[in-house]
């Protein structure tokens, strides 16, 4: 019996880490970009004056 | 029109309160899960004389004898029982003394066995019952020794052969081996149709940029190809920890259900390694979505594989349009609950995954004048 609620904890904790894993990636990825583009729009703007 | 940015959040909120009602409801409402066509209870219940017809799959087979090999119908008899211990009841069985009280059997003498795989490996033409493979029998309850307040926690099928005695344990047949890790399937089977919807969604983002050339479709297309590998790799690694307590092996190479997802999984995980291995980005999007539409095939493949032909050989258990499984009331209710979760997290995913390429393109654009300029 024990084996069986092992497994549903470590199913349960791949279902959990997997999606909130590739969600938390997700919004990193966003912030990182939106801040090289702020960068980038920041020095284009510089080179435009 | 609603902002998307806002329709995201929302949709995350809902999907992660619906996780969790989905997580209550799977260890505390849903019952639990019973595959046989009929119940343990109807089994139970049969008198001497009633014909008695079960259905499931095999969850483990030890045999005496070398071979778990029956032989012709009517010279096996099928047990049903309330074995308890297991250990015990081997030991009464190899000793001939199995009418004891500490286990209750009820025979049928079986007419008709089908499903297993007929072999030409036996002593004779027989039925080699392997773990995972769908069986039923069919018979007339000869004798009863079930004790009052009994539960089925196995069946047995005897050969009366001699040779070849297979076992299935509790829970062999049309019960689960493992009750409680049975409820991975609240969320291995919804992370296994949001890998499903997620192709479906990249099949029409790149028939849609095939037709319009619209960088918006192929943006949709990959983004949808990259969620639905994530849906992918969770259902095929929860569904191997399920498949370990319920079968005892963690993976068959022999059942078709599995190494057609597996197959499907492959196809994707290719879909973006082409992407990422062609630099050029009109000729990126548009063999991409060629590649995306010919791998969509993988889908209807993997998700009929354990019903379109008897000779296809699945233990996988069906779940939609299944006359041999079929869910309670309440297991279906948790089931419906992680469905609705994981597609409004699915659209969740692909929102921001859509809101990253674009900004992606608006990076790349921008790059590309500060090099013109420079």
């Amino acid at each position: 019996m024990s084996d069986s609620w092992t497994a549903l904890f470590v199913a349960y904790s791949i279902v959990w880490l997997g999606l909130f894993l590739f969600l938390g990636y997700l919004y990193l990825r966003q912030r990182r970009i939106d801040r090289d583009i702020a960068m980038l729009k920041e020095e284009v703007s510089k080179h435009g004056k | 029109m609603m902002n998307m940015k806002r329709l995201g959040t929302i949709l995350l909120v809902v999907s992660v309160v619906l996780i969790l009602v989905t997580v209550y409801l799977a260890i505390f409402f849903a019952p639990l899960p019973q595959t046989s066509v009929e119940s343990a209870d109807q089994i139970m219940s049969a008198e001497v004389g009633a014909r008695l017809h079960v259905a499931g799959f095999v969850s483990v087979v030890y045999s005496r004898g070398g071979n778990a090999v029956l032989d012709s119908p009517e010279h096996v008899v099928f047990s049903i029982a309330d074995f308890r211990d297991y250990g015990r009841f081997l030991q009464a069985n190899n000793s001939n003394n199995l009418d004891q009280q500490w286990w209750t059997v009820r025979p049928i003498d079986v007419d008709s066995i089908s499903g297993g795989l007929r072999s030409s490996t036996g002593p004779s033409v027989g039925y080699k019952i392997i773990p995972g493979a769908n069986l039923s029998v069919e018979g007339v309850v000869s004798s009863q020794h079930i004790a009052p307040n009994s539960n089925v926690t196995g069946f047995s099928l005897d050969s009366n052969s001699g040779n070849d005695i297979t076992f299935g344990p509790v829970g062999a047949f049309g019960i689960m081996t493992a009750p409680v890790a049975q409820k991975i399937f609240y969320f291995h089977m919804p992370s296994a149709w949001a890998c499903y919807l997620s192709f479906g969604v990249t099949l029409v983002g790149s028939a849609l940029f095939l037709k319009t050339r619209d960088q918006k479709y192929d943006r949709v297309a990959f983004s949808s190809a990259e969620i639905g590998i994530v849906f992918a790799t969770i259902a095929i690694t929860t569904g191997p920890v399920w498949a370990k307590q319920e079968w005892g092996v963690y993976w068959r190479w022999d059942d078709m259900k599995l190494v057609t997802t597996f197959v499907l999984w492959l196809v994707y995980i290719g879909y973006l390694t082409l992407r990422a291995a062609i630099a050029e980005p009109s000729t990126k999007a548009r063999v991409s979505a060629v590649y995306g539409i010919l791998s969509f095939i993988t889908v209807p493949m993997s998700l009929l594989s354990s019903r379109i032909a008897p000779l296809l050989q699945s233990s996988h258990p069906q779940v939609i349009a299944s006359s041999s499984g079929g869910l309670s009331p309440q297991a279906g209710l948790t089931v419906g609950i992680a469905v609705a979760a994981f597609t409004f997290l699915f659209i969740t995913m692909l929102i921001k995954r859509v809101e990253i390429a674009e900004a992606e393109d608006e990076l790349e654009e921008l790059k590309r004048r500060i090099g013109e300029e420079e």
